[in-house]
Protein backbone atom coordinates (compact mmCIF):
# COMPACT_ATOMS: atom_id res chain seq x y z
CA UNK A 1 0.00 0.00 0.00
CA UNK A 2 1.22 3.47 -0.84
CA UNK A 3 1.51 6.18 1.80
CA UNK A 4 -1.16 8.91 1.59
CA UNK A 5 -0.95 12.50 2.81
CA UNK A 6 -3.33 15.43 3.20
CA UNK A 7 -2.04 18.36 1.12
CA UNK A 8 -5.02 20.70 1.19
CA UNK A 9 -7.98 21.58 3.41
CA UNK A 10 -11.05 23.72 2.83
CA UNK A 11 -13.99 24.49 5.11
CA UNK A 12 -17.11 26.52 4.39
CA UNK A 13 -19.12 28.35 7.02
CA UNK A 14 -21.46 25.91 8.81
CA UNK A 15 -24.93 27.05 9.81
CA UNK A 16 -28.41 27.74 8.52
CA UNK A 17 -27.16 28.67 5.07
CA UNK A 18 -30.41 29.82 3.49
CA UNK A 19 -28.21 31.81 1.10
CA UNK A 20 -26.71 28.74 -0.64
CA UNK A 21 -27.62 25.46 -2.33
CA UNK A 22 -25.78 22.14 -1.97
CA UNK A 23 -23.54 22.71 -4.99
CA UNK A 24 -22.78 26.28 -3.96
CA UNK A 25 -21.74 25.14 -0.48
CA UNK A 26 -19.35 22.63 -2.07
CA UNK A 27 -17.83 25.34 -4.28
CA UNK A 28 -16.83 27.36 -1.20
CA UNK A 29 -15.05 24.39 0.39
CA UNK A 30 -13.35 23.22 -2.81
CA UNK A 31 -12.15 26.75 -3.65
CA UNK A 32 -10.66 27.08 -0.15
CA UNK A 33 -9.06 23.62 -0.45
CA UNK A 34 -7.43 24.43 -3.81
CA UNK A 35 -6.21 27.79 -2.49
CA UNK A 36 -4.69 26.01 0.51
CA UNK A 37 -2.89 23.42 -1.62
CA UNK A 38 -2.00 25.92 -4.38
CA UNK A 39 -2.93 23.52 -7.18
CA UNK A 40 -5.78 23.51 -9.68
CA UNK A 41 -8.39 20.86 -10.48
CA UNK A 42 -6.36 20.02 -13.60
CA UNK A 43 -3.85 18.30 -11.32
CA UNK A 44 -6.52 16.26 -9.49
CA UNK A 45 -7.04 12.71 -10.81
CA UNK A 46 -10.36 11.81 -9.23
CA UNK A 47 -12.91 12.83 -6.66
CA UNK A 48 -15.18 11.26 -4.04
CA UNK A 49 -18.34 13.00 -2.81
CA UNK A 50 -19.96 12.26 0.56
CA UNK A 51 -23.66 13.10 0.85
CA UNK A 52 -25.85 11.27 3.39
CA UNK A 53 -29.45 11.92 2.40
CA UNK A 54 -31.25 11.84 -0.95
CA UNK A 55 -34.16 13.37 0.88
CA UNK A 56 -32.03 16.35 1.86
CA UNK A 57 -30.45 16.75 -1.57
CA UNK A 58 -33.70 16.45 -3.57
CA UNK A 59 -32.07 14.16 -6.07
CA UNK A 60 -30.65 10.68 -6.26
CA UNK A 61 -27.27 11.69 -7.67
CA UNK A 62 -26.05 14.67 -5.66
CA UNK A 63 -22.45 13.89 -6.61
CA UNK A 64 -23.29 14.87 -10.21
CA UNK A 65 -24.57 18.27 -9.06
CA UNK A 66 -21.20 18.71 -7.40
CA UNK A 67 -18.81 17.70 -10.19
CA UNK A 68 -20.91 19.60 -12.70
CA UNK A 69 -20.84 22.83 -10.68
CA UNK A 70 -17.09 22.79 -10.04
CA UNK A 71 -16.39 21.65 -13.64
CA UNK A 72 -14.63 18.39 -12.78
CA UNK A 73 -16.09 16.18 -15.52
CA UNK A 74 -15.12 13.93 -17.32
CA UNK A 75 -12.83 12.68 -14.51
CA UNK A 76 -14.07 10.07 -11.97
CA UNK A 77 -16.49 11.11 -9.22
CA UNK A 78 -19.16 9.19 -7.35
CA UNK A 79 -21.05 9.39 -4.09
CA UNK A 80 -20.47 7.35 -0.93
CA UNK A 81 -22.90 7.13 1.97
CA UNK A 82 -22.65 5.96 5.59
CA UNK A 83 -25.32 8.09 7.32
CA UNK A 84 -23.65 10.54 9.75
CA UNK A 85 -20.23 8.98 9.03
CA UNK A 86 -20.50 9.65 5.28
CA UNK A 87 -17.60 12.13 5.28
CA UNK A 88 -15.23 9.59 6.82
CA UNK A 89 -16.41 6.91 4.39
CA UNK A 90 -15.52 9.35 1.59
CA UNK A 91 -12.07 9.92 3.08
CA UNK A 92 -11.48 6.17 3.41
CA UNK A 93 -12.54 5.69 -0.24
CA UNK A 94 -10.25 8.49 -1.38
CA UNK A 95 -7.38 7.00 0.61
CA UNK A 96 -7.95 3.59 -1.00
CA UNK A 97 -7.89 5.14 -4.48
CA UNK A 98 -4.37 6.42 -3.82
CA UNK A 99 -3.03 3.55 -1.70
CA UNK A 100 -4.02 1.11 -4.45
CA UNK A 101 -2.35 3.15 -7.18
CA UNK A 102 -5.60 3.96 -8.97
CA UNK A 103 -4.95 7.69 -8.56
CA UNK A 104 -2.22 10.00 -7.29
CA UNK A 105 -4.26 13.04 -6.24
CA UNK A 106 -7.87 12.78 -5.00
CA UNK A 107 -10.30 15.47 -3.89
CA UNK A 108 -12.62 14.35 -1.06
CA UNK A 109 -15.75 16.43 -0.57
CA UNK A 110 -18.39 16.15 2.15
CA UNK A 111 -21.61 18.16 2.10
CA UNK A 112 -25.16 18.27 3.43
CA UNK A 113 -27.90 20.80 2.86
CA UNK A 114 -30.33 20.06 5.69
CA UNK A 115 -32.39 23.18 6.31
CA UNK A 116 -34.25 23.22 2.99
CA UNK A 117 -36.74 20.88 4.73
CA UNK A 118 -38.61 21.75 7.99
CA UNK A 119 -37.07 20.54 11.28
CA UNK A 120 -39.80 17.92 11.78
CA UNK A 121 -39.02 16.44 8.33
CA UNK A 122 -35.29 16.43 9.08
CA UNK A 123 -36.05 14.67 12.38
CA UNK A 124 -38.07 12.05 10.53
CA UNK A 125 -35.42 11.46 7.85
CA UNK A 126 -32.75 10.96 10.52
CA UNK A 127 -35.03 8.84 12.72
CA UNK A 128 -35.35 6.39 9.84
CA UNK A 129 -31.55 5.92 9.85
CA UNK A 130 -32.30 3.51 12.71
CA UNK A 131 -34.28 0.40 11.77
CA UNK A 132 -37.14 1.91 9.76
CA UNK A 133 -39.13 -1.34 9.94
CA UNK A 134 -38.74 -2.44 13.55
CA UNK A 135 -37.76 0.67 15.56
CA UNK A 136 -39.31 3.64 13.78
CA UNK A 137 -42.92 2.43 14.32
CA UNK A 138 -42.32 3.30 17.98
CA UNK A 139 -41.74 6.95 17.11
CA UNK A 140 -37.98 6.75 17.52
CA UNK A 141 -35.78 9.68 16.60
CA UNK A 142 -32.04 10.17 16.60
CA UNK A 143 -32.09 11.87 20.00
CA UNK A 144 -34.31 8.95 21.08
CA UNK A 145 -31.68 6.31 20.27
CA UNK A 146 -28.93 8.18 22.11
CA UNK A 147 -31.31 8.92 24.99
CA UNK A 148 -31.71 5.15 25.38
CA UNK A 149 -27.91 4.80 25.42
CA UNK A 150 -27.77 7.60 28.02
CA UNK A 151 -30.35 5.97 30.31
CA UNK A 152 -28.48 2.66 30.14
CA UNK A 153 -25.14 4.40 30.86
CA UNK A 154 -26.58 6.37 33.76
CA UNK A 155 -28.14 3.23 35.25
CA UNK A 156 -24.95 1.19 34.95
CA UNK A 157 -22.25 3.74 35.80
CA UNK A 158 -24.01 6.55 37.63
CA UNK A 159 -23.24 9.08 34.88
CA UNK A 160 -25.19 12.28 35.59
CA UNK A 161 -27.15 14.77 33.49
CA UNK A 162 -24.78 17.44 34.80
CA UNK A 163 -21.74 15.55 33.49
CA UNK A 164 -23.40 15.34 30.07
CA UNK A 165 -24.13 19.07 30.17
CA UNK A 166 -20.43 19.74 30.86
CA UNK A 167 -19.63 18.28 27.44
CA UNK A 168 -21.98 20.85 25.89
CA UNK A 169 -20.39 23.68 27.92
CA UNK A 170 -16.92 22.68 26.68
CA UNK A 171 -17.92 22.29 23.05
CA UNK A 172 -19.83 25.57 22.99
CA UNK A 173 -16.79 27.31 24.49
CA UNK A 174 -14.57 26.05 21.66
CA UNK A 175 -17.29 26.68 19.08
CA UNK A 176 -17.24 30.32 20.19
CA UNK A 177 -13.59 30.40 19.08
CA UNK A 178 -14.19 28.73 15.69
CA UNK A 179 -15.22 31.15 12.92
CA UNK A 180 -16.72 28.27 10.88
CA UNK A 181 -19.00 27.09 13.71
CA UNK A 182 -22.79 27.35 13.51
CA UNK A 183 -23.26 28.51 17.12
CA UNK A 184 -20.44 30.77 18.14
CA UNK A 185 -21.65 31.34 21.66
CA UNK A 186 -20.79 30.07 25.10
CA UNK A 187 -23.43 28.51 27.35
CA UNK A 188 -23.55 28.08 31.13
CA UNK A 189 -23.98 24.77 32.92
CA UNK A 190 -27.26 26.05 34.35
CA UNK A 191 -28.62 26.94 30.93
CA UNK A 192 -27.70 23.48 29.62
CA UNK A 193 -29.29 21.50 32.46
CA UNK A 194 -32.48 23.57 32.48
CA UNK A 195 -33.10 23.53 28.73
CA UNK A 196 -36.19 21.67 27.49
CA UNK A 197 -36.22 17.90 27.11
CA UNK A 198 -35.86 16.59 23.56
CA UNK A 199 -35.75 12.87 24.46
CA UNK A 200 -35.49 12.06 28.15
CA UNK A 201 -32.87 12.53 29.63
CA UNK A 202 -31.35 14.49 26.73
CA UNK A 203 -32.14 18.18 26.61
CA UNK A 204 -31.78 20.83 23.93
CA UNK A 205 -28.14 21.52 24.74
CA UNK A 206 -27.28 17.81 24.73
CA UNK A 207 -28.09 17.68 21.01
CA UNK A 208 -26.07 18.63 17.95
CA UNK A 209 -27.49 20.93 15.34
CA UNK A 210 -29.25 20.67 11.99
CA UNK A 211 -26.74 22.26 9.67
CA UNK A 212 -25.88 23.21 6.11
CA UNK A 213 -22.22 22.98 5.25
CA UNK A 214 -19.37 21.53 3.23
CA UNK A 215 -15.73 20.63 3.75
CA UNK A 216 -13.03 19.36 1.39
CA UNK A 217 -9.59 17.79 1.64
CA UNK A 218 -7.02 16.99 -0.97
CA UNK A 219 -5.19 13.67 -0.65
CA UNK A 220 -2.00 12.72 -2.48
CA UNK A 221 0.47 9.88 -2.82
CA UNK A 222 3.78 10.31 -0.93
CA UNK A 223 5.70 11.52 -3.97
CA UNK A 224 2.99 13.99 -5.05
CA UNK A 225 2.34 15.08 -1.46
CA UNK A 226 5.98 16.11 -0.99
CA UNK A 227 5.88 18.00 -4.29
CA UNK A 228 2.63 19.83 -3.49
CA UNK A 229 3.02 20.60 0.21
CA UNK A 230 5.82 21.67 2.55
CA UNK A 231 4.07 20.03 5.50
CA UNK A 232 1.74 17.23 4.48
CA UNK A 233 -0.17 15.46 7.25
CA UNK A 234 0.01 11.69 6.82
CA UNK A 235 -2.84 9.21 7.13
CA UNK A 236 -1.27 6.70 9.55
CA UNK A 237 -4.16 4.40 10.39
CA UNK A 238 -7.72 3.66 9.33
CA UNK A 239 -10.35 1.57 11.08
CA UNK A 240 -13.95 0.74 10.33
CA UNK A 241 -16.32 -1.37 12.43
CA UNK A 242 -20.01 -2.25 12.39
CA UNK A 243 -22.71 -3.41 14.79
CA UNK A 244 -26.31 -4.62 14.83
CA UNK A 245 -28.98 -2.46 13.20
CA UNK A 246 -31.16 -2.23 16.28
CA UNK A 247 -30.07 -1.03 19.73
CA UNK A 248 -31.78 -3.97 21.42
CA UNK A 249 -29.65 -6.49 19.50
CA UNK A 250 -26.35 -4.98 20.64
CA UNK A 251 -24.07 -6.80 23.11
CA UNK A 252 -23.78 -3.54 25.03
CA UNK A 253 -26.03 -0.52 25.31
CA UNK A 254 -23.36 1.54 27.06
CA UNK A 255 -20.64 1.16 24.43
CA UNK A 256 -20.48 1.22 20.62
CA UNK A 257 -18.98 -2.06 19.43
CA UNK A 258 -18.49 -0.53 15.97
CA UNK A 259 -16.21 2.11 17.51
CA UNK A 260 -14.27 -0.44 19.57
CA UNK A 261 -13.63 -2.50 16.45
CA UNK A 262 -12.67 0.54 14.36
CA UNK A 263 -10.32 1.74 17.12
CA UNK A 264 -8.63 -1.64 17.37
CA UNK A 265 -7.93 -1.66 13.63
CA UNK A 266 -6.82 1.98 13.42
CA UNK A 267 -4.50 1.84 16.45
CA UNK A 268 -2.94 -1.37 15.11
CA UNK A 269 -2.36 0.03 11.64
CA UNK A 270 -0.85 3.26 12.99
CA UNK A 271 1.19 1.42 15.60
CA UNK A 272 -0.06 3.66 18.39
CA UNK A 273 -2.33 3.41 21.44
CA UNK A 274 -4.83 5.77 23.08
CA UNK A 275 -2.13 7.46 25.18
CA UNK A 276 -0.25 8.49 22.01
CA UNK A 277 -3.16 10.61 20.75
CA UNK A 278 -2.46 14.33 21.25
CA UNK A 279 -5.77 15.70 19.94
CA UNK A 280 -9.04 14.12 18.82
CA UNK A 281 -12.35 14.99 17.21
CA UNK A 282 -15.06 12.53 18.26
CA UNK A 283 -18.65 12.04 17.17
CA UNK A 284 -20.59 14.15 19.69
CA UNK A 285 -23.95 14.08 17.92
CA UNK A 286 -25.21 14.04 21.51
CA UNK A 287 -23.27 14.74 24.71
CA UNK A 288 -23.63 11.10 25.81
CA UNK A 289 -21.99 10.05 22.52
CA UNK A 290 -18.84 12.01 23.43
CA UNK A 291 -18.75 10.41 26.90
CA UNK A 292 -19.14 6.92 25.41
CA UNK A 293 -16.47 7.74 22.79
CA UNK A 294 -13.93 8.66 25.54
CA UNK A 295 -14.40 5.13 26.87
CA UNK A 296 -14.56 3.24 23.58
CA UNK A 297 -11.42 4.99 22.27
CA UNK A 298 -9.53 4.13 25.46
CA UNK A 299 -9.07 7.72 26.68
CA UNK A 300 -10.40 6.51 30.06
CA UNK A 301 -11.72 3.33 31.66
CA UNK A 302 -15.22 2.06 30.88
CA UNK A 303 -17.76 4.02 32.93
CA UNK A 304 -15.30 6.86 33.72
CA UNK A 305 -16.28 9.13 30.81
CA UNK A 306 -18.43 11.39 32.98
CA UNK A 307 -15.52 11.92 35.37
CA UNK A 308 -13.11 12.69 32.51
CA UNK A 309 -15.16 15.70 31.39
CA UNK A 310 -15.84 16.73 34.99
CA UNK A 311 -12.04 16.92 35.53
CA UNK A 312 -11.78 19.02 32.32
CA UNK A 313 -9.23 16.54 30.92
CA UNK A 314 -10.66 16.97 27.41
CA UNK A 315 -10.04 20.74 27.27
CA UNK A 316 -7.01 22.10 25.30
CA UNK A 317 -4.94 22.14 28.50
CA UNK A 318 -6.12 18.67 29.59
CA UNK A 319 -4.68 15.20 29.21
CA UNK A 320 -6.49 14.49 25.91
CA UNK A 321 -8.11 17.49 24.16
CA UNK A 322 -11.34 16.45 22.41
CA UNK A 323 -13.53 18.46 20.03
CA UNK A 324 -11.71 21.73 20.56
CA UNK A 325 -13.26 22.90 17.27
CA UNK A 326 -16.71 22.94 18.92
CA UNK A 327 -17.65 19.44 17.82
CA UNK A 328 -20.90 18.50 16.13
CA UNK A 329 -22.49 20.11 19.17
CA UNK A 330 -21.70 23.72 18.35
CA UNK A 331 -19.77 23.65 15.06
CA UNK A 332 -22.81 21.89 13.58
CA UNK A 333 -23.44 18.50 11.97
CA UNK A 334 -24.08 18.61 8.21
CA UNK A 335 -24.14 14.80 7.95
CA UNK A 336 -22.02 14.26 4.83
CA UNK A 337 -19.57 17.05 5.69
CA UNK A 338 -18.87 16.12 9.31
CA UNK A 339 -16.19 13.44 8.77
CA UNK A 340 -14.30 15.64 6.30
CA UNK A 341 -14.60 18.63 8.65
CA UNK A 342 -13.07 16.50 11.43
CA UNK A 343 -10.06 15.72 9.19
CA UNK A 344 -9.75 19.44 8.35
CA UNK A 345 -9.58 20.29 12.06
CA UNK A 346 -7.00 17.62 12.90
CA UNK A 347 -4.87 18.75 9.93
CA UNK A 348 -5.03 22.35 11.20
CA UNK A 349 -4.02 21.18 14.68
CA UNK A 350 -1.10 19.09 13.39
CA UNK A 351 0.07 21.99 11.22
CA UNK A 352 -0.16 24.32 14.22
CA UNK A 353 -2.75 26.54 12.52
CA UNK A 354 -5.67 26.27 14.97
CA UNK A 355 -5.23 29.74 16.48
CA UNK A 356 -6.76 30.24 19.94
CA UNK A 357 -7.84 26.58 19.97
CA UNK A 358 -4.35 25.23 19.24
CA UNK A 359 -3.23 22.21 21.27
CA UNK A 360 0.45 22.44 22.24
CA UNK A 361 2.68 20.83 19.61
CA UNK A 362 0.57 17.77 18.69
CA UNK A 363 2.13 14.97 16.62
CA UNK A 364 -0.70 12.42 16.41
CA UNK A 365 -4.39 13.21 15.92
CA UNK A 366 -7.53 11.06 15.67
CA UNK A 367 -10.96 11.46 14.10
CA UNK A 368 -13.95 9.33 15.18
CA UNK A 369 -17.14 9.41 13.13
CA UNK A 370 -20.24 7.28 13.79
CA UNK A 371 -23.02 6.40 11.37
CA UNK A 372 -26.58 6.10 12.61
CA UNK A 373 -27.02 4.98 16.20
CA UNK A 374 -23.71 3.06 16.00
CA UNK A 375 -24.27 0.71 13.05
CA UNK A 376 -20.94 1.83 11.55
CA UNK A 377 -17.93 3.71 12.86
CA UNK A 378 -14.80 5.10 11.18
CA UNK A 379 -11.58 6.09 12.90
CA UNK A 380 -8.64 7.77 11.19
CA UNK A 381 -5.27 8.48 12.76
CA UNK A 382 -3.08 11.24 11.35
CA UNK A 383 0.60 12.05 11.89
CA UNK A 384 2.59 15.22 11.39
CA UNK A 385 5.79 13.49 10.26
CA UNK B 1 -53.47 -7.91 7.19
CA UNK B 2 -51.02 -5.54 5.57
CA UNK B 3 -47.62 -5.54 7.29
CA UNK B 4 -47.71 -1.76 6.91
CA UNK B 5 -50.28 -1.66 9.71
CA UNK B 6 -47.35 -2.42 11.99
CA UNK B 7 -44.30 -1.10 10.12
CA UNK B 8 -45.85 2.13 8.77
CA UNK B 9 -43.64 2.16 5.65
CA UNK B 10 -43.14 -1.26 4.10
CA UNK B 11 -45.76 -3.82 3.15
CA UNK B 12 -43.75 -6.40 1.24
CA UNK B 13 -41.79 -8.88 3.35
CA UNK B 14 -41.48 -12.62 3.88
CA UNK B 15 -42.45 -12.17 7.55
CA UNK B 16 -45.79 -10.55 6.74
CA UNK B 17 -47.49 -13.09 9.04
CA UNK B 18 -46.02 -11.25 12.05
CA UNK B 19 -48.67 -8.53 11.63
CA UNK B 20 -51.54 -11.05 11.42
CA UNK B 21 -50.38 -12.80 14.57
CA UNK B 22 -49.90 -9.50 16.37
CA UNK B 23 -53.49 -8.56 15.48
CA UNK B 24 -54.49 -11.98 16.80
CA UNK B 25 -52.84 -11.27 20.15
CA UNK B 26 -49.51 -13.06 19.75
CA UNK B 27 -45.94 -11.74 19.53
CA UNK B 28 -44.17 -14.18 17.26
CA UNK B 29 -40.53 -14.98 16.61
CA UNK B 30 -38.96 -17.28 14.03
CA UNK B 31 -36.81 -20.29 14.80
CA UNK B 32 -34.27 -21.82 12.42
CA UNK B 33 -35.18 -25.47 11.90
CA UNK B 34 -31.56 -26.31 11.04
CA UNK B 35 -29.53 -24.67 13.82
CA UNK B 36 -32.19 -23.62 16.31
CA UNK B 37 -31.37 -19.91 16.41
CA UNK B 38 -34.37 -17.82 17.40
CA UNK B 39 -35.10 -14.37 15.96
CA UNK B 40 -37.05 -11.45 17.30
CA UNK B 41 -37.82 -9.38 15.33
CA UNK B 42 -38.55 -12.40 13.11
CA UNK B 43 -36.26 -13.09 10.14
CA UNK B 44 -37.14 -15.26 7.15
CA UNK B 45 -33.50 -16.27 6.84
CA UNK B 46 -30.95 -17.48 9.37
CA UNK B 47 -27.73 -15.43 9.53
CA UNK B 48 -26.11 -18.07 11.77
CA UNK B 49 -26.25 -20.99 9.28
CA UNK B 50 -27.55 -19.29 6.10
CA UNK B 51 -30.59 -21.59 5.94
CA UNK B 52 -34.06 -20.27 5.10
CA UNK B 53 -36.20 -22.98 6.66
CA UNK B 54 -37.83 -21.29 9.62
CA UNK B 55 -40.76 -22.04 11.89
CA UNK B 56 -42.90 -19.57 13.83
CA UNK B 57 -42.88 -19.59 17.61
CA UNK B 58 -44.73 -17.38 20.07
CA UNK B 59 -42.44 -15.68 22.57
CA UNK B 60 -43.08 -15.31 26.28
CA UNK B 61 -42.72 -11.57 26.13
CA UNK B 62 -41.61 -10.85 29.65
CA UNK B 63 -38.26 -9.66 30.94
CA UNK B 64 -36.06 -6.91 32.28
CA UNK B 65 -36.20 -3.41 30.83
CA UNK B 66 -32.90 -2.85 29.00
CA UNK B 67 -33.43 0.88 28.44
CA UNK B 68 -36.09 3.49 27.69
CA UNK B 69 -36.72 7.11 26.74
CA UNK B 70 -39.54 9.55 26.18
CA UNK B 71 -39.34 11.45 22.91
CA UNK B 72 -40.66 14.99 23.30
CA UNK B 73 -39.76 16.14 19.80
CA UNK B 74 -41.41 13.56 17.54
CA UNK B 75 -40.65 12.90 13.89
CA UNK B 76 -43.14 14.37 11.40
CA UNK B 77 -45.00 11.06 11.03
CA UNK B 78 -45.86 11.14 14.74
CA UNK B 79 -46.34 14.88 15.12
CA UNK B 80 -49.50 15.72 17.00
CA UNK B 81 -51.57 16.52 13.95
CA UNK B 82 -52.52 13.50 11.84
CA UNK B 83 -52.09 10.69 12.59
CA UNK B 84 -51.98 11.21 16.33
CA UNK B 85 -49.00 9.91 18.21
CA UNK B 86 -50.14 6.65 19.81
CA UNK B 87 -51.09 7.02 23.48
CA UNK B 88 -50.55 10.78 23.58
CA UNK B 89 -53.02 12.39 25.94
CA UNK B 90 -55.25 15.38 25.18
CA UNK B 91 -52.42 17.57 26.44
CA UNK B 92 -50.27 16.03 23.70
CA UNK B 93 -48.05 14.46 26.32
CA UNK B 94 -45.85 11.99 24.43
CA UNK B 95 -45.57 8.36 25.47
CA UNK B 96 -42.36 6.71 26.75
CA UNK B 97 -40.85 3.78 24.83
CA UNK B 98 -38.54 1.02 25.97
CA UNK B 99 -36.88 -2.30 25.13
CA UNK B 100 -37.24 -5.44 27.24
CA UNK B 101 -35.13 -8.57 27.01
CA UNK B 102 -37.70 -11.35 26.55
CA UNK B 103 -35.10 -14.10 26.76
CA UNK B 104 -31.53 -14.06 25.48
CA UNK B 105 -31.21 -12.25 22.17
CA UNK B 106 -34.92 -11.44 22.01
CA UNK B 107 -35.28 -7.68 22.54
CA UNK B 108 -38.86 -6.45 22.32
CA UNK B 109 -39.53 -2.76 21.77
CA UNK B 110 -42.78 -1.19 22.86
CA UNK B 111 -44.63 1.90 24.04
CA UNK B 112 -44.97 2.34 27.82
CA UNK B 113 -48.33 4.18 27.98
CA UNK B 114 -49.14 3.79 31.64
CA UNK B 115 -46.03 5.12 33.33
CA UNK B 116 -44.48 8.43 34.31
CA UNK B 117 -40.99 8.45 32.73
CA UNK B 118 -39.39 9.43 36.06
CA UNK B 119 -40.69 6.21 37.59
CA UNK B 120 -39.33 3.95 34.86
CA UNK B 121 -36.08 2.21 35.87
CA UNK B 122 -33.64 0.16 33.84
CA UNK B 123 -33.87 -3.46 35.06
CA UNK B 124 -37.53 -3.40 36.11
CA UNK B 125 -39.55 -6.43 35.03
CA UNK B 126 -42.09 -5.75 32.31
CA UNK B 127 -44.28 -7.64 29.89
CA UNK B 128 -45.06 -6.90 26.26
CA UNK B 129 -48.51 -7.23 24.67
CA UNK B 130 -49.97 -6.53 21.23
CA UNK B 131 -52.22 -3.47 21.06
CA UNK B 132 -54.65 -2.29 18.39
CA UNK B 133 -54.81 1.48 18.06
CA UNK B 134 -58.05 3.37 17.33
CA UNK B 135 -56.97 3.91 13.71
CA UNK B 136 -56.62 0.14 13.15
CA UNK B 137 -52.83 0.09 13.29
CA UNK B 138 -51.24 -2.54 15.49
CA UNK B 139 -48.36 -2.05 17.86
CA UNK B 140 -46.80 -3.35 21.09
CA UNK B 141 -47.09 -1.99 24.63
CA UNK B 142 -44.98 -2.66 27.72
CA UNK B 143 -46.21 -2.64 31.30
CA UNK B 144 -44.67 -3.55 34.64
CA UNK B 145 -45.45 -6.96 36.14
Amino acid sequence: MRKVGIVGIGHGKFGVRSDASLRELVFEAVKACLDDSRITLKEVDSMVTGVAGDEFSFGIQPSAQVHDYIGFHPKPNFRVEAACATGSAALRTGWANIASGLADVVLVVGVEKMTEVPTSTATEIMGRAGDATWEYPFGTTFPGYYAMIANAHMAEYGTTEEQLARVAVKNHYYGSLNPYAQMQKEITLEKAVTSFTVAYPLKLYDCSLITDGAAAILLASEEKAKAISKKPVWVAGLGCGTDAMRLGDRKSLTSLQATREAARAAYKMAGVGPSDIDVATVHDCFTIAEVVAYEDLGFCEKGEGGKLIEAKETYVEGRIPVNVDGGLKSKGHPLGATGVSMAVEITKQLRGEAGPRQVKDPEVGLTHNVGGSGQVSFIHIFRRQ
Amino acid sequence: MEFKNFSLFISQTKVNRFADDLAGGKIMSTLCKKCGKQYYPPQADCSACMASDMEWKEIKAEGKLLTFTKIHVPPEHFAVRQPLMPFSSLQFEPCPVGIIEAGKGLPVMGWIPKMDVKKIKVGMKMKASPFTLPDGKITIVLEPV
